[in-house]
């Protein structure tokens, strides 16, 4: 639990005069679910973009499983392991969940590439997983349903189901609780937790909604203003004065 | 396939046996077969373009040039080498592929409406070098060719025994067409169309998509503007211009893009309706303008896909929305994508 | 030497207005992603209303401050009736019914005035030549020269001085954010629009004069313009113009030394900086390179 699988080394990623991170790093070890915090303009979901491979750093380092990614396209990322979420459910609206979980198993079995119809077998085990993905989100009543037509929160599941379906060791979550009414906060929060309990998985989430950060996350990461304010467990985040100035000093949404 | 497996099927058969009884059925329409022959290839063409429009989701305003080169590619090869029918067509589709791949790189570093500019003009590169270079092109007059015979056997293929030769040609491209469609290449497709950031974050070589799908848009223009070319036995620059690339796009979008019967469908009403406006009313410009004005404000989804939808749902199904922002972006490229 | 300059001149003054017009082309694209091919036609239309006035009898002064404005009212009706239900869409829906509208308005100019093209001369005023110390200039070409100059320098302060230039410049980067601190912008486009099209419509009048009106004029500074977005950058302003005047030299110089290639010249620029700088010579990173 102790191994490093990922580690952000003094990423830096302006946009013209804008300092959006600022010389960040981060260690992430295996297994473990972390997160990372901030008011409004701290620059994380920049961070997360540029860890991602979204946004090319203008400098700094990332590591995945011990390789050097910093130049790699998000697909080969995907590709090693990664899967990503983001603070708008970012699925396939127009195709039915069933077929956006297909999209994503049909690229990790390396199958998406290919003209000639999937065989039957590679179409079975593909199927056995969709039901098993769904059966994990507990969105099998809707799978044939068009995603644009599901609530937030379901469409939000969708999407967590379709990081999954490549098959990722690290789940990078922007925001998943955002624009989410109460009761389906729960439901994701369960998810997620199932995400670093059942599966093993390792977790790094971006989120405004304190209570569900103190619950779930193991170590904490503070971003204002683009540069690290402070880093510990959530004992010590919660206690830290700096933190808790940089939050009142802005306009927070907090979610009681 | 929206209509159904076996609505589709049955549809597709009985399509084909009127097809197929054209060149008997044309005189008492008053077509004449020559007409026919071109509503098969510009529908071979919308074909192409529906790849990329219907299922890609990439602006195509500039795929003009392929049909273009493809024609031409046909056109000089008979003039320079003697190529036969066949090995014309051939060469006729190499050109385009090649004009895909060398113009793809460039196509490939934007997406959005900065994508569709590159293409566009690139497009007109080729309409120039063809107006330009008449010592080879003919320039602005075009060039003649004959229609050579097929090689080996010799046959010279006439109005009736063409169209059927151009008939086999569709139906074949069809089929591969529909092949390519439900393939997992195809899906794929579909899903860069729905959201490419998505698609990228489930592993998905867009880029590599993408080009791989503007090369078979080409193929299949190229092909169609090789057999367009030994249809009227004439290449000219026109057939490289943005205006042409505009009426085989309306003709995409009129039929029903996403469709499989669209582009016929469209080449058939924009052909013919072109033809008989063109000879009735010297001013045939200002209804033809008002037909892309009507589609795009009226038919949306094309006249198959707006019939479609009713009928799903009138089923009681979704009829799926026309979710047309095209990778969520309307002003910049730099929006980030949800 | 010396026989280059007035070329150059010349390629300076072409690339003006390639550049005024990739300017209001831009103001359009970078709003709303609506491609406008029927820009062109706009300017076509301010040619010829221009036309008609001084041929009813105005004098040609009036005749380039109403023209356009003439043709801005066309412009907003137009995007109001017609491209204002696009906006939301598939940028392929705007692309057509531009390119629909140019088909019309082409076959329209044909009907009304002929497929020739009309004689359309500029004022008495600003014909004849002027010293320059080495050499005579043409007058015209240098008023148009200064025209097209204050028209880039005031579209500059517009948008970097003024509240409205502000907002549309935040609604470029930000149209949601834009909506939500209360900004109308359903006026701000159709404002953006006119704009464009007044930028277009006086540029339609001037370039009537310099380099003739008939159906199809508009369009033959509209794919230059195109190419000029395209080598400058998309969204940049000083790319416009530095882009514009580029490929307008580029294009008088070829036309001196190689006629035949004058045309492709600026594709081949245009090639060679995609190479280089996917981006245009000054335009913004964009997601995908």
């Amino acid at each position: 639990m102790s191994d490093v699988i990922f580690q952000a080394e003094n990423v830096v990623k302006h946009f013209g005069g804008v300092r959006a991170v600022e010389d960040v790093s981060l260690t992430v070890s295996a297994g473990s679910i972390q997160a990372v915090i901030g008011p409004n303009g701290a620059g994380k979901s920049t961070f997360f973009n540029a860890l991602s491979g979204f946004y090319k750093c203008d400098s700094g380092k990332v590591t995945f499983k011990g390789i050097d990614i910093t130049a790699s396209p998000i697909h080969d990322r995907i590709g090693m392991g990664m899967g990503r979420t983001f603070q708008t459910s970012s699925v396939f609206p127009n195709l039915s969940v069933y077929d956006n979980l297909l999209i994503g198993l049909q690229s990790a079995a390396k199958l998406a590439f290919r003209f000639r119809p999937i065989n039957p077998v590679q179409h079975k085990t593909i199927e056995e997983k969709a039901e098993r993905l769904l059966d994990f989100v507990n969105l099998r009543a809707s799978a044939r349903r068009p995603v644009a037509e599901l609530a937030h929160g379901s469409q939000r599941l969708c999407e967590i189901a379709m990081s999954l379906s490549t098959d990722p060791v690290l789940v990078m979550l922007d925001e998943p609780m955002a624009g989410l009414a109460h009761a389906e906060t729960t439901r994701v929060v369960d998810v997620i937790r199932k995400l670093h309990s059942e599966l093993g998985l390792t977790v790094l989430f971006v989120e405004h909604n304190m209570r569900v950060v103190l619950s779930l996350a193991q170590r904490i990461m503070v971003l204002d203003r683009g540069k690290v304010l402070a880093e510990g467990t959530p004992a010590e985040i919660s206690a830290n004065e700096a933190v808790r100035d940089a939050y009142i000093g802005k306009e927070v949404v907090e979610h009681v | 396939m929206r209509m159904g497996n076996r609505a589709g099927l049955i549809t597709a058969i009985v399509l084909l046996v009127l097809l197929m009884f054209i060149p008997q059925l044309a005189p008492h329409l008053h077509l004449a077969i020559s007409i026919c022959t071109e509503v098969l290839l510009f529908a071979m063409a919308a074909m192409g373009v529906n790849l990329l429009v219907g299922y890609t989701g990439v602006l195509p305003f500039g795929n003009a040039a392929f049909f273009g080169l493809g024609a031409y590619g046909t056109g000089l090869t008979i003039q320079f080498w003697h190529a036969g029918f066949f090995g014309s067509l051939g060469y006729g589709v190499l050109a385009s592929i090649i004009g895909a791949l060398l113009i793809g790189p460039f196509l490939l570093r934007r997406r959005g409406i900065y994508f569709s500019l590159l293409f566009i003009a690139f497009g007109q590169v080729f309409y120039f070098l063809a107006y330009r270079f008449t010592d080879i092109t003919g320039g602005e007059d075009g060039m003649n060719f004959v229609r050579p015979a097929v090689e080996g056997l010799g046959w010279q293929l006439k109005d009736e025994s063409f169209y059927y030769a151009m008939l086999l040609f569709f139906v074949v491209v069809a089929i591969l067409f529909w092949l390519l469609v439900r393939s997992p290449f195809g899906r794929s497709l579909v899903a860069i169309k729905e959201n490419e950031t998505r698609a990228r974050y489930l592993g998905l070589n867009t880029d590599r998509f993408i080009f791989v799908a503007i090369l078979i848009s080409a193929a299949i223009e190229g092909l169609a503007g090789a057999c367009y070319g030994l249809s009227i036995m004439f290449a000219y620059p026109l057939l490289l211009d943005w205006h042409q690339s505009g009426n085989i796009v309306l003709m995409t979008i009129l039929g029903g893009t996403g469709t499989i019967f669209g582009p016929l469908l469209g080449s058939l009403i924009f052909v013919i309706g072109n033809d008989i406006l063109s000879s009735a009313i010297p001013w045939w410009q200002i209804p033809l303008g008002a037909l892309f004005v009507a589609c795009v404000l009226g038919f949306p989804k094309g006249i198959l896909g707006t019939i479609l939808d009713a009928i799903e749902r009138r089923r009681g199904g979704f009829a799926y929305e026309a979710r047309d922002t095209m990778h969520g972006t309307v002003s910049s490229e730099r929006e980030i994508q949800p | 030497m010396a026989h280059v300059a007035p070329e150059i001149f010349n390629g300076l003054i072409l690339g003006a207005f390639y550049a005024v017009v990739a300017i209001g082309l831009s103001l359009i694209m970078n709003l709303t992603g609506t491609i406008n091919l029927a820009h062109g036609s706009f300017m076509t239309l301010a040619g010829y209303l221009a036309f008609a006035l001084v041929s009813a009898g105005t004098n040609w002064w009036f005749a380039l401050a109403a023209a356009p404005l003439l043709t801005v009212i066309v412009g907003i009706a137009v995007e109001r009736t017609l491209i204002r239900p696009l906006y939301r869409r598939d940028p392929v829906y705007s692309l057509l019914l531009t390119f629909g509208l140019s088909l019309i308005a082409e076959e329209v100019y044909r009907l009304i005035w002929g497929t020739n093209g009309v004689p359309f001369s500029p004022p008495l005023a600003l014909q004849g030549a002027v010293s320059l110390g080495f050499t005579y200039f043409p007058a015209f070409r240098l008023f148009i020269a200064g025209a097209l100059l204050v028209i880039i320098v005031a579209l500059v302060l517009f948008l970097q001085r003024t509240r409205l230039g502000l907002r549309l410049r935040a609604a470029v980067q930000d149209n949601e954010m834009i909506a939500a601190l209360g900004t109308n912008t359903q006026v701000l486009y159709m404002f953006n629009f006119g704009l464009g099209i007044l930028i277009a419509g006086v540029a339609g009048v001037l370039a009537a004069c310099l380099l003739g009106l008939n159906p199809q004029s508009g369009n033959a500074l509209l794919m230059p313009a195109f190419v000029t977005v395209i080598v400058g950058g998309m969204g940049s302003l000083t790319g416009a113009v530095v882009g514009g005047l580029l490929i307008g030299v580029a294009i008088s110089v070829t036309t001196l030394y190689l006629p035949a290639f004058s045309e492709i010249v600026m594709y081949v620029l245009m090639a060679v900086i995609l190479l280089i700088r996917p981006r245009g010579l000054f335009g913004e990173e964009g997601i995908f390179g």
